[in-house]
């Protein structure tokens, strides 16, 4: 049997596969968390992802991800990469990503705590906040059991609510730490950034990016048709940048990426991409910083 | 010698029946005494035979001969050999002429004997007037370098490395992959004694890398080669590893670190190496290579590298050149792939495998282990279909024998009984069991001993069950007469061998022809078969046609001992068969010329302004592309002088010339091709006069303006094709636009067109060949000697004008 290379597409999902005789790949984009940023496309080595504009006369407007199945190497990086958790690769069956098991690329921080300690019974501002519907509430009584209707409930003492949110999916927009009354989370962010609209430059009635931004609280049109920009929120992706058709209306930077320590040229490079070529020497600055304090503080041991 | 009155000798052979048995060869006998300076003719039954050549050699005694003219077979075969025999008798060997009546007459004229003998004794009055003409040459003496290259690091150029430097020659291994081996390293066991292929092959490998002669240039491609025997300058460019070969220490632990898989071609794609990686891991030399096309530069290799520093990424492929006195060719070969879903579901169907494939699978360090499981289901197997001749011996896909198949199937076969006995079935679907050579005969009787049954029929076509993904081979069994079923779990194709990839761009770069196949051809079939047309270039092992281990190892070691006979002398005589510039008649002394100098393709004259140019004979190769170029006559070719091939023309068009077609053949590819067309006994009409000259470059406006003149038929000039097969690099080309610009003048001066043809032959086509002339021959009738006559009696006294200059010659 010769090595087959396999696309499959249905409406929800988009999967390649590099079948061999001892080892089978499998990439799968999940096209409901996809929300067609720049992120994989920038970081991807091979340049096998494309953010594909739609042609003229085709149906839809937004543009998709296309990912090719001949350059592909299946090494995980757009899978260690993506904030929303869109991309999975498996080896024979097994969720792996390489790059990341190699120590070759790091793994985004999502640092979230949630303190459901201090969570009232009843209260669901958090799941009605997330954007992305990661966050569960649940009611349960001391024995863990889960309670449907808390006020039917005898004792109420015995109550505790439990908050649970599927971390792999969330890009940290910190909508949910502003709105929950109890200050119960504590977040930061994974990418650290600025964007600037020029609505000097936005074409007549567009709004593209305010479509296209997966935080719906970041960009907003004003009463006058304007987009207004809330820093707070954004994930700097890159997904408004994607869809505007002026180039230079949106100006997006990204300075800082929290991740796990590695140490890899192709990290570096990716981050250059991604950041800016300052913004990279300063944090390899900052760890050969640190590792002259660690040696210092070895000798002074 | 020239001066002197020629006394030219005739020997007409036999060959036994081969020539004998159609042309009457005592008739040409007495032709041939009653041609001007013939003062003795001969025949013998074997004029090449011991006898046969004493018989020349007395007769140059008695008869006091200063010429020797055998009619016989093909100069291509015998001429070094008569030559011999006329020095050995104190005649220089360049005044021997050859009449070729076997390959030329006899063989390809069977069915009019009468045509034959006359058109016999027409090429005798061809050689003998040229004999008169010929001139006493001194061979050039060469130096030698006494190294050798050898291309291609498998299982033959490994034992042609090893041989020649066990001789004490230096010799460089050039292989274009990472690691020497080749296809024999992939293999598991080797039939017919069932020994492990690396365990044999691995010793050897390591010996011819440790050899203080031999030096290994791996990952490497051959760019070009300039030169000739005894003096080849070779330009190898070394392909970046990135990794320092002096620092590697082989320990792999680059390699446990990188992150990035990509299939392993060597394991046929079924398996995964690294980005920083070797091939397999009895490598030689033991050196990781970082493929940079999959590396994502993380550059986790260099920190695991650590102190040793062997990893450097800025390497830049590297240009050497090499200076060998003989070059081995041991290319190999690539094994068939069918194309997808093409043959017997390969592609389409998972549970269908090549024979390759099989050998990985089985193999304890391939991908999978050595189990020899289903990709379907990764189960194992309870019934297998090997299925034989799969492109091989099909006209519509490679029409040879690969020659090897039967031999490893029945390997398979009785490996699957070894490893899993009474749990598997195992099926043989065969067309003919080959298996001669020593104890093959014995290995087919132990695999029918041990239950595998055998199936002889060609299989029709295979079928999936789409539930179980078994399979069902179909095909009618010869011995029943009927068409049956068999279901299996797996199938394996004993696929074809093909040319090894690249070997278009190696015939290219090395001048040395291809089959008809695609792999290279040996200079003959039966007494040169490790010989290429090129002096110095030798083949060894599948390059030259699909080979087993044992006949892959005698070739090689055969080809070490061809190029030994080279490199153990420290000069080398070549052909004297070079341009000779005549300073008095070149114009580049008075006008700004320089035409030859433009038009040879060795860059071998000079034509300093004011000067008359000047040939620098070492380089010279002898096309005569020059001498056909020259505007006024100034450059001769020695042996290939314009006045010995108008004597030709002249002998050729004495008698009924409008019936004829005079063809001018090159050497290398024409000639040769219609020597295979007589070999293989293709029938054409009798209407061909041939002259060999040994470059269609050499062939003269004039010496096509003259045969018009004397009224020919028709004019052929036959040259290797283009763009790449001239063996002169580009005579054909120059060829091509001289002569289109004469066809046009021709045919404005009211010739036919079909009367003056230009047409490219290789030395395979000799079914073209064989057409060629017979399609001519038709066109002649058509035209009728009437219109023939007709043209040239208007064109003759335009040509008398043109060509008078030339009457001095």
């Amino acid at each position: 049997m010769p090595m087959k290379l396999k696309r499959s597409e249905t409406d929800e999902q988009l999967k390649i596969e590099r079948i061999m005789y001892a080892r089978q790949y499998s990439l799968t984009l999940d096209k409901r968390r996809c929300v067609v940023c720049e992120l994989c496309e920038i970081v991807c080595p091979r340049e096998a992802i494309q953010v594909v504009k739609p042609a003229e006369g085709e149906e839809t407007t937004s543009p998709r991800l296309e990912i090719d199945v001949e350059l592909c190497q299946y090494c995980g990086i757009c899978n260690a990469i993506c904030p929303f958790g869109a991309l999975e690769l498996k080896i024979d069956g097994e969720k792996v990503v390489p790059v990341v098991k190699f120590e070759s690329f790091p793994q985004l921080i999502r640092e979230i705590e949630i303190d459901d300690e201090k969570c009232p019974v009843g209260c669901t501002v958090c799941v009605d906040a997330c954007p992305l519907k990661l966050i569960t509430v649940k009611v349960v009584d001391d024995e863990g059991r889960e309670v449907e209707d808390a006020e039917l409930y005898p004792d109420e003492e015995r109550l505790r609510v439990t908050v649970e949110l599927d971390k792999e999916y969330c890009p940290v927009c910190r909508v949910c730490e502003y709105k929950c009354p109890y200050d119960a989370i504590h977040t930061q962010k994974v990418i650290y950034g600025h964007i600037r609209v020029d609505t000097d430059l936005c074409p007549e009635g567009c709004r593209e990016c305010v479509d296209a931004c997966p935080i719906p609280e970041v960009l907003q049109l004003s009463e006058d048709g304007k987009v207004v920009v809330n820093d707070l929120f954004c994930v700097y992706c890159g997904a408004c940048r994607v869809v505007c058709p002026v180039e230079g209306a949106i100006s997006l930077e990204r300075t800082v990426i929290r991740h796990t320590p590695v140490h890899s040229g192709a990290w570096n490079k990716a981050l250059e991409k991604l950041t800016s070529t300052k913004d990279m020497t300063k944090e390899l600055r900052s760890r050969a910083v640190i590792k002259v304090k660690e040696s210092v503080e070895r000798r002074l041991a | 010698m020239s001066e002197e009155e020629p006394r030219i000798g005739v020997f007409v052979c036999h060959c036994g029946l081969n020539i004998a048995g159609v042309i009457d060869v005592e008739e040409v006998t007495n032709y041939a005494k009653t041609l001007p300076n013939v003062v003795y003719a001969v025949h013998n039954r074997y004029t090449c035979s011991d006898p046969g050549q004493d018989e020349i050699r007395k007769g140059i005694k008695e008869y006091n001969l200063n010429r020797v003219v055998v009619a016989a077979c093909s100069p291509r075969l015998h001429e070094p050999t008569f030559r011999r025999c006329v020095a050995e008798a104190g005649l220089n060997p360049y005044l021997f002429e050859m009449a070729n009546i076997r390959e030329f007459s006899s063989w390809c004229h069977p069915s009019t004997p009468e045509e034959a003998t006359e058109k016999a004794k027409e090429i005798v009055r061809m050689a003998v007037a040229k004999a008169r003409l010929l001139n006493p040459l001194k061979p050039l003496e060469v130096p030698v370098t006494q190294k050798a290259l050898v291309l291609g690091g498998g299982i033959a150029g490994i034992n042609a490395a090893l041989d020649l430097a066990e001789m004490g020659f230096k010799v460089y291994l050039v292989e274009k992959k990472e690691s020497i081996g080749g296809h024999m390293a992939q293999l598991d066991k080797t039939f017919p004694t069932l020994d492990c292929s690396i365990c044999i092959e691995g010793p050897r490998m390591v010996d011819v890398a440790r050899h203080p002669n031999v030096e290994i240039i791996s990952y490497a491609d051959l760019l070009s080669v300039e030169g000739y025997v005894g003096n080849f300058k070779v330009k190898v460019r070394k392909n970046p590893r990135y990794v320092i070969a002096d620092n590697c220490t082989g320990c792999g632990e680059c390699r446990d670190v990188c992150p990035i898989e990509f299939p392993n071609e060597w394991d046929m794609n079924m398996g995964v190496r690294r980005a920083i990686d070797i091939p397999f891991a009895q490598a030689v030399p033991l050196i990781y290579t970082i493929n940079r096309d999959h590396c994502i530069e993380c550059y986790k290799c260099v920190d695991a590298c650590g102190a040793r520093q062997a990893i450097d990424f800025s390497q830049e492929p590297e240009e050497i050149e090499l200076e060998v006195g003989a070059i081995i060719v041991a290319t190999g070969y690539d094994i068939y792939v069918p194309e997808e879903g093409n043959l017997y579901g390969y592609g389409r169907y998972s549970n269908v495998i090549t024979g390759l494939e099989f050998e990985r699978l089985i193999l304890a360090a391939g991908p999978t282990g050595g189990h020899v499981v289903r990709a379907s289901d990764g189960r194992r197997p309870r019934s297998v279909a090997l299925i034989q001749c799969v492109g091989s011996r099909d006209v519509n896909k490679y029409e040879y024998c690969s020659g090897f198949c039967c031999m490893y199937t029945l390997k398979h076969a009785i490996q699957l009984k070894e490893h899993y006995g009474r749990e598997v079935e195992v099926y043989v679907f065969y067309m003919d069991m080959r298996s001669n050579f020593k104890g093959y005969e014995e290995f087919y009787r132990r695999a029918r001993e041990m239950g595998v049954t055998f199936i002889r029929g060609r299989v029709s076509r295979v079928i999936e069950d789409p539930k179980t993904k078994n399979l069902i081979v179909r095909v009618e069994d010869i011995a029943l007469g009927e068409p049956i079923e068999v279901e299996v779990e797996l199938v394996v194709l004993a696929t074809a061998a093909l040319p090894s990839k690249g070997s278009d761009e190696i015939s290219r770069i090395l001048n040395i022809s291809r089959g008809a196949d695609g792999f290279f051809m040996e200079s003959h079939p039966k007494l040169k078969p490790i010989d290429t047309p090129v002096d110095g270039i030798f083949l060894a092992g599948a390059c030259q046609g699909p080979k087993d281990i044992p006949y892959s190892v005698s070739q090689g070691c055969g080809a070490a001992a061809r190029a030994a006979t080279i490199l153990s002398k420290k000069t080398w005589k070549i052909e004297p068969i070079v341009a000779v510039v005549d300073p008095s008649r070149c114009r580049n002394v008075k006008a700004k010329c320089g035409i030859c100098a433009a038009k040879c393709p060795y860059g071998a004259i000079r034509a300093p302004q004011g000067q008359p140019a000047q040939v620098i004979t070492a380089m010279c190769h002898g096309c005569g592309t020059c001498a056909a170029e020259c505007p006024a006559d100034a450059i001769t070719q020695m042996h290939f002088t314009d006045a010995q091939i108008f004597a030709q023309i002249r002998a050729a068009l004495q008698e009924n010339p409008e019936d004829k077609i005079l063809g001018f053949l090159c050497n290398w590819c024409s000639y040769a091709g219609a020597d295979l067309a007589g070999t293989s006994r293709f029938e054409y009409p009798p209407t061909l006069r041939p002259i060999r000259v040994m470059c269609s470059g050499r062939v003269d406006r004039d010496f096509v303006l003259e045969a018009f003149r004397l009224g020919a038929g028709m004019v052929l000039v036959a040259a290797c094709h283009l763009p790449y097969d001239c063996h002169y690099i580009s005579g054909n080309w120059r060829m091509k636009e001289r002569m289109e610009v004469l066809a046009r003048m021709l045919t404005k001066l009211g010739l036919s067109p079909e009367r003056f043809r230009v047409d490219y032959i290789s030395a395979a086509e000799g079914v073209k060949f064989a057409e060629l002339i017979t399609e001519m021959t038709e066109k002649l009738k058509e035209l009728g000697r009437e219109r023939i006559m007709a043209e040239n009696q208007k064109l003759k006294p335009v040509l008398d004008r043109m060509l008078s200059r030339k009457k001095r010659t």
